[in-house]
């Protein structure tokens, strides 16, 4: 049973002179298990169309099919408690969300909210807190006084705590550093590769895209320009282009040595075998 | 929370729009004044037909002023109840057992209610077709004449702006973190005394937070840039005085005048 959105329209702010039409007759496919990117401009209706996902925003039309639930224009906010729980969905800048005064209550706090009992929701926070590399030395602290990366963790741990099916994640390594970007890619890879969860990232980075990816949806203007998966996505460095897209580093190399004579295979897909490719060739033409 | 209209500033372009900001809320202010003096019906009927009059012209919908007023109905609902029970004067309208209305309580309500309608009418004209940055230019310069006496108009100016500027940017951020913990549970229209306390809690401190984070961020990027509040500063927006402002500001002193010989001199 696939994530799947039907003929969705969503309005901001409708009826008043600031209406601005954020989602325009959108229909998508979501394999589940799988994680899949969500790239495009910023005001393309990314951020507008993951908030579909767990009932956040309504459709003003159209139906979003989600975990057997459909959300619609008039689904009531009562039955939606659950979903909210099944479906973990990770703000942009989340570290505004910690308000508790310590970590570890911070962590607990969801659990609780969808009914987990005190021990369960601190033995799940403890859980996510590990997941997101901190110890437990970082429990009894107070989560306004640590790093801005640290406290980013905090909060994604806030929501891998409630042990949601589907993850959502809203630009989850913006103004991370590089070592921090990896670590969190790689959280999110194992959860989906090893707990089988399905996992949405919205995102810049075409690197992130390319390494981590299965999937990848673009928008544009409120539509699915493109859905396919990220194999043949940047097959064509030239349609990437044309969507104001610039491709990862290893597809540039590749083009460029295309350019210059060299044989590439199209499924030359990490940086180690393109080595090995362009050592090959190097000998054999010496 | 997006709907909130009351004060808010209508991009659009009309002769009001383009009007200099002080003009604007001199002439306001002078109508504001006027709305208080007791004319009367007739007094009233004017200033309405006036109001409307701006509204038509720096065209703005009716609709807008309506949604601006909603939030006052619940207030004169309230009012309503407490005079219907408290002033007992004029004819008897309706009893109810032992309850009687008198018509005193539905013309004094209705006289607060038409002056409340007026008002929002005209600072919604005011607000609605002024650049909060505008306004603010505009109060400094009302305010020069009192720095005679100390009374610091730049500062005054500079604070009213910063306030300006950060509410709809804290509007942004309370519906945002009433998402994000939304996405974990957070129900805030049901639940437990203590649940919904927390509920609460988990909106105004993060809230709390981001806002003096975003209030520290301001001072150091001013200061980084060289402000200092005392020091005279040139500006690059000019405000300039025109023919139709005079035209608008007679109009309101007219108006002024006219409702002081109705309530006086009749």
């Amino acid at each position: 049973m696939p994530i799947s959105f039907e003929h969705v329209s969503y309005i901001y702010s409708k009826g008043t002179p600031y209406e601005y039409t954020a989602l325009k007759d959108v229909c998508l496919d979501i394999e589940e298990g799988k994680i899949t990117a969500i790239i495009g401009q910023t005001g393309s209706g990314k951020s507008t169309l993951v908030q579909h996902l767990n009932a956040l925003l309504l459709p003003e039309e159209g139906t979003v099919h989600i975990l057997d639930r459909a959300i619609t224009a008039s689904e009531k906010p009562k039955q939606l408690k659950s979903l909210r729980g099944d479906v973990g969905l990770v703000f942009q800048f989340p570290e505004y969300q910690l308000f508790e005064e310590t970590v570890l209550k911070d962590v607990a706090f969801g659990p609780k909210n969808f009914g987990a009992s005190e021990e369960e929701a601190k033995k799940r926070a403890i859980h996510a807190l590990e997941l997101v590399g901190l110890s437990d030395k970082y429990c009894e602290r107070s989560p306004l006084e640590l790093s801005g990366g640290q406290k980013r963790r905090v909060a994604i741990a806030g929501i891998l705590a409630m042990d949601p099916k589907v993850l959502v994640l809203d630009e989850p390594t913006a103004g991370l550093d590089p070592k921090g970007t990896e670590a969190m890619m790689t959280l999110f890879h194992d959860l989906n590769r090893k707990h089988g969860k399905t996992v949405l990232i919205v995102t810049h980075d075409m690197e992130q895209v390319f390494r981590y990816c299965d999937n990848v949806v673009v928008m544009e203007d409120g539509k699915v320009r493109t859905h396919t998966n990220v194999e043949s996505f940047f097959r064509d460095p030239a349609a990437c282009r044309d969507m104001n897209i610039l491709p990862p580093a290893l597809i540039r190399m590749k083009e460029m040595l295309k350019e210059n004579g060299f044989d590439i295979p199209e499924d030359v897909l990490s940086t180690a075998a393109l080595a090995d490719c362009i050592a090959r060739q190097v000998k054999n033409h010496g | 929370m997006a709907n909130i209209t009351l004060g808010r500033y209508i991009p659009l372009d009309s002769p009001i729009h383009r009007m200099d900001p002080r003009a604007k809320i001199l002439a306001m202010l002078l109508v504001l004044i006027a709305i208080f003096f007791p004319a009367g019906w007739l007094g009233y009927a004017i200033i309405f037909v006036a109001a409307s009059a701006v509204i038509i012209i720096a065209r703005l919908s009716f609709s807008f002023i309506w949604r601006a007023m909603k939030p006052m109905l619940f207030m004169l609902v309230f009012l309503f109840v407490i005079n219907s029970f408290l002033l007992k004067t004029g004819d008897p309208l309706l009893t109810i057992g032992s309850f009687t209305l008198y018509s005193d309580a539905v013309f004094q309500t209705l006289y607060i209610a038409v002056r409340l309608l007026l008002m929002v009418m005209i600072t919604t004209c005011l607000t609605a077709t002024t650049k909060p940055l505008d306004m603010t230019l505009g109060i400094e310069d009302l305010l020069k004449p009192f720095q005679k006496i100390h009374v610091p108009a730049h500062e005054i100016a500079m604070l009213i702006s910063i306030a300006l500027r950060f509410i709809p940017d804290l509007i942004d951020e309370t519906e945002r973190i009433i998402k994000a913990q939304e996405s974990r549970g957070v129900d805030l229209k049901e639940g437990k005394i203590m649940e919904r306390i927390m509920a609460i809690l988990s909106l105004i401190v993060p809230l709390f937070v981001s806002a003096f984070q975003r209030a520290e961020d301001l001072a150091n990027a001013m200061e980084a840039r060289g402000y200092s509040p005392g020091e005279e500063r040139t500006r690059y927006k000019v405000l300039k005085m025109e023919g139709r402002d005079y035209v608008l500001l007679a109009g309101a002193a007219a108006l002024l005048a006219c409702m002081v010989w109705l309530a006086y001199f009749r």
